[in-house]
């Protein structure tokens, strides 16, 4: 669609440090890329499904968000069949293998894990944008279903 | 209980007479007692004869006219008995008491119950004769007995027979227990006859006898508590005192008196002389009395229904005792009364010692459920053995034997309990108890056991384990004092040899009772299967405790790893913030050359050393509950990968790592087993100041115990010794605690000081100990086992 020709991105994060340094590494990669930001679950599913308008290429989605926890919008997200083409990535402060394994299960693309370290969090998240938005081809983004 | 073939036999059974002395003619004592071997084979219901002291006459139903007449009719009753034979009986009794007599057998309540009649008065030589009448078999029988008294009725005015058994009477309704009514029992009847001893003989299930009551001239040695073989009193007389309540003697050995003719004359059958009180004792009966010293007797019979439970028995040992028809009356009445009371006492006696039992069965089920296992039972007090009357108690309990008081040798009750677990008895669902007072009879190696093979009680707790309480009960010839047991009296040799001498009968009876105890009672039996049942749902409640106990434990990890990750996770999350604001100042302050650079330098990298310590702690959470997947592992491959992942760390300074020998191959979780090793490789490496930091890693397989060693099986001790800077005696306790660094934080290279606590976690969940030798300044050994069986193998399945 010509009216927008930026990629999409939704940040389901509810940390503020944390958001900020989202924004800091999409904007290190000098990419034409939009962030929306939520910061819960639930808001996330509602832009899903309740806003006009095409749906995002990538949820960037930390796990313990309050309300509606990043598993469970994973969980929701990934059963709705409409939303089959959107790239979802976990951000988390936890390496615990069952929140690993239990992401995967759930259909998730990627778990990252996030550093204390700033400079290796910034990194890593630049690393991230750069891996999603510019190295891997995504299918073209389909409209908000309501 | 012993078998007696001639239980059933009756009064002139033709069949079985055809084989002995008097076959084809009726029995006489005073003719063929002498011949008579065998107890059981006496017609004791037939004598032919009775005691001289009274006359005996037979009178035809129809006319009563004489039938048979006693021998010593001529004495007595002053005619002869060839001249009274088809004479009417009103030539001995007169026409007044012909008439009484036919008033009473009119009433027609003298069948098998004798009815006294009239005193005949003393006259000439002649004493006065008590004259009773009962009919038996179609005949009337008349019994003329001189009873020491001159004057006919009325009686002495001092001789008052129903006040006497009113008064006796009442005193044996108080009793409530059979001790208690047996004491009662013959203190009165002693009181009331005059004899010198009278006992309550009580008869066990095996046929053997007990005196359990007793009252007896001063002078007298007590016979409380003695036992007397089953042959003491032999079947035909126990058939007797089924029939007849009471069995008078006045003179043990005293002349006997032949009924003429022996047969009636009409039937050609013997007289039936069950309930005649002048009877002729057996021969055997007469022998064993002479041989006790005893003169003149008298016999109760105490039943309990149809059943013979004992005799009251009654001794006189200073010549001939007249018992008149009254006293023998109040004394029959007494041994009525006893028999009713009987029931009841016993009852209340059963109930007592089963409130006994189930006390103290419930004391033991309580300490089971308190300390948590069945080997509390033994513990005691009180223990299994005092809820029974037994010599010895075992119990198995997975796969063990608990024992107290007397029990075979431990691999004899292996043996026994594997017999014991195929017994049907033991599998059946709704009683599964086994219960004997002759165990070798049904289990042969059970004879050699001295002292406690006698009987046994078991009761099974688990099928499936196998669980079993045995109560072994001993032999009762080791247990009672025996009459009759030659150790306790010598040699008597009766009249007729050593046959019915009590040395005689005990060797009979010793044969009949090796091997056996005491018979369990059926309150002790219902008292094992009651305690089976509640120590049953007491295993089931543990079964179900542990269940949600365990649900909890495995609830509680739930909780604790979502604590662990909410805990790094939530703590992280403000730490990144810090971080991140650290930074950006610590950039600005930078750019500025601000004199703050240091201090937010100084934040940043403590924000990084609690980030670290947050992974220790979470990592060390896992480790504790996180499943160790064992199997076998090359320690050599191990080893090598351990040495790999700690290269990098050596860059600094030069280092050997040795490892001499070649190390085995042990049942492990691989990756945990080497964190150990990279744990304590690290260590080694990192707190060395030598100028060549040396390293050596072996194993021993018998090596150093641990001295924290527990008892548990050996395996193998793996080391990994180093130069470094060993470890101060005085930090020796702290080398294991968690966090715990015994240097600043900075100096050799920094870290969290989880590592060891790590290490000592690992090992531990292999079943293994870790401990160190350390000499301070030159080095350190750190020791740790792997045994051959891990105890966490319960976390292999």
């Amino acid at each position: 669609m010509l009216h927008d020709a930026m990629t999409h991105v939704v940040l389901v994060e509810d940390s503020d440090e944390d958001a900020d340094t989202a924004e800091e590494a999409l904007r290190r990669t000098l990419l034409p890329a939009r962030m929306q930001r939520v910061i819960s679950g639930e808001a996330c599913l509602a832009l899903l499904t309740g806003v006009p308008g095409l749906l995002p290429s990538l949820i960037v989605m930390d796990l313990g968000t309050p309300g509606l926890d990043g598993r469970d919008a994973l969980r929701e997200i990934r059963r709705d069949q409409r939303l089959s083409g959107v790239a979802v990535v976990v951000t988390s402060t936890s390496a615990n293998p069952r929140d690993v394994d239990f992401c995967y299960q759930a259909g998730v693309n990627a778990y990252h894990v996030k550093p204390v370290n700033h400079l290796e969090h910034l990194d890593a998240m630049t690393a991230m944008f750069e891996y999603w938005l510019r190295r891997v081809e995504l299918p073209m983004p389909q409209p908000c279903p309501r | 209980m012993s078998n007696h073939t001639t239980a059933d036999r009756h009064p002139g059974d033709e069949a079985e007479a055809g084989h002995l002395p008097w076959a084809g003619q009726a029995y006489s004592v005073k003719r063929f007692g002498v011949t008579i071997t065998n107890c059981d084979t006496e017609p004791v219901q037939t004598p032919g004869c009775i005691q001289g002291h009274g006359a005996l006459l037979v009178l035809n139903r129809s006319d009563l006219c004489v039938a048979q007449a006693s021998e010593n009719s001529d004495a007595l009753l002053g005619r002869a008995a060839v001249a009274l034979l088809g004479q009417p009986v009103s030539l001995v009794l007169g026409a007044q008491e012909e008439a009484s007599l036919r008033r009473l057998l009119g009433r027609d309540d003298c069948e098998h119950n004798p009815r006294y009649l009239c005193t005949l008065p003393a006259h000439d030589s002649v004493p006065a004769l008590d004259v009773s009448v009962h009919t038996v078999d179609g005949v009337v029988v008349v019994e003329f007995e001189a009873t020491g008294r001159s004057q006919p009725r009325p009686e002495p005015a001092s001789w008052d027979p129903i006040g006497r058994v009113q008064h006796s009477v009442a005193r044996l309704q108080k009793a409530d227990t059979l001790q208690a009514l047996g004491d009662i029992a013959t203190a009165e009847i002693r009181s009331l006859t005059g004899l010198d001893r009278v006992m309550v003989y009580r008869f066990h299930a095996d046929g053997h006898g007990e005196v359990v009551a007793e009252s007896r001239r001063d002078d007298l040695a007590p016979w409380l508590g003695m036992h007397y073989p089953a042959q003491d009193i032999p079947e035909p007389a126990r058939e007797v005192f089924r029939r007849v309540w009471i069995r008078p003697m006045r003179e043990v050995g005293a002349p006997l008196a032949e009924l003429v003719p022996l047969a009636h004359p009409d039937t050609g059958r013997p007289l039936t002389m069950t309930h005649c009180a002048l009877r002729g004792p057996s021969v055997m009966y007469t022998e064993y009395l002479q041989n006790m010293g005893v003169t003149a007797g008298l016999t109760l019979a105490i039943r309990r229904g149809d059943q013979l439970w004992g005799l009251i028995a009654g001794h006189h040992y200073s010549g001939p005792h007249d018992m008149s028809f009254e006293m023998r009356a109040a004394c029959e009445l007494l041994a009525v009364v006893v028999s009713l009371q009987h029931r009841a006492a016993q009852e209340r006696e059963e109930l007592v010692y089963r409130l006994q039992l189930d006390n103290v069965l419930q004391q033991l089920v309580t300490q089971a459920a308190h300390e948590g296992g069945l080997s509390a039972l033994l513990d005691g007090p009180p223990t299994l053995l005092d809820a029974m009357a037994a010599g010895g108690a075992a119990l198995l309990h997975r796969d063990s034997w608990t024992r107290a008081g007397a029990v075979p040798p431990e691999p004899e009750l292996q043996a026994l309990g594997a017999w014991l677990a195929n017994r049907p008895e033991l599998i059946d669902v709704e009683r599964p108890i086994f219960v004997t007072d002759a165990l070798a009879r049904e289990y042969p190696p059970a004879a050699a056991w001295a002292g406690c093979g006698g009987g046994l009680m078991a009761i099974a707790l688990s099928r499936t384990l196998g669980d079993m309480v045995l109560w072994f009960r001993p032999e009762t010839l080791q247990t009672v004092r025996w009459g009759g047991n030659p150790d306790d009296k010598p040699r008597v040799p009766g009249p007729h040899g050593m046959r019915l001498t009590p040395r005689r009968s005990f060797e009979l009876f010793v044969d009949s009772v090796r091997g056996r105890s005491l018979p369990w009672k059926s309150v002790e039996v219902d008292a094992a299967v009651r305690f089976r049942a509640i120590l049953m749902e007491l295993v089931v409640s543990r079964a179900a405790q542990l269940a949600s106990l365990n649900t909890d434990l495995a609830r509680s990890n739930d909780d604790l790893d979502a604590f662990a990750y909410v805990a790094s996770h939530d703590l992280k999350e403000p730490l990144r913030g810090i971080y991140k604001y650290a930074h950006q100042m610590a950039t600005d302050a930078a750019e500025r050359n601000d004199p703050d650079r240091e201090r937010l330098a100084g934040l940043l990298r403590l924000a990084l050393r609690m980030d670290s310590l947050l992974d220790s702690l979470l990592h060390f959470s896992r480790v504790g509950r996180v499943a160790l997947l064992l199997e076998p592992v090359d320690v050599n491959e191990v080893v090598a990968e351990a040495i790999e992942m700690v290269d990098g760390r050596r860059r600094d300074k030069p280092a050997e790592i040795v490892v001499p020998v070649r190390l085995p191959v042990v049942q492990a979780d691989r990756v945990r087993l080497r964190e150990v090793f990279v744990n304590l490789l690290s260590n080694a490496l990192k707190y060395n100041d030598s100028p060549i930091t040396q390293v050596e890693i072996g194993c021993t397989v018998a090596g150093p115990q641990a001295p924290t060693g527990d008892g548990s099986p050996p395996g193998v001790t793996f080391f990994v010794r180093d130069n470094g800077i060993g470890i101060h005696p005085r930090h020796v306790d702290q080398v294991f605690k968690m966090f715990k660094r015994l240097h600043g934080r900075d100096e050799f290279g920094g870290g969290t000081g989880a590592g060891l606590t790590i290490v000592r976690k690992l090992v531990e969940r292999h079943g293994g100990d870790v401990w160190f030798e350390s000499t301070f300044g030159q080095g350190s050994t750190f020791f740790f086992t792997i045994p051959r069986v891990p105890a966490a193998k319960s976390n292999a399945a």
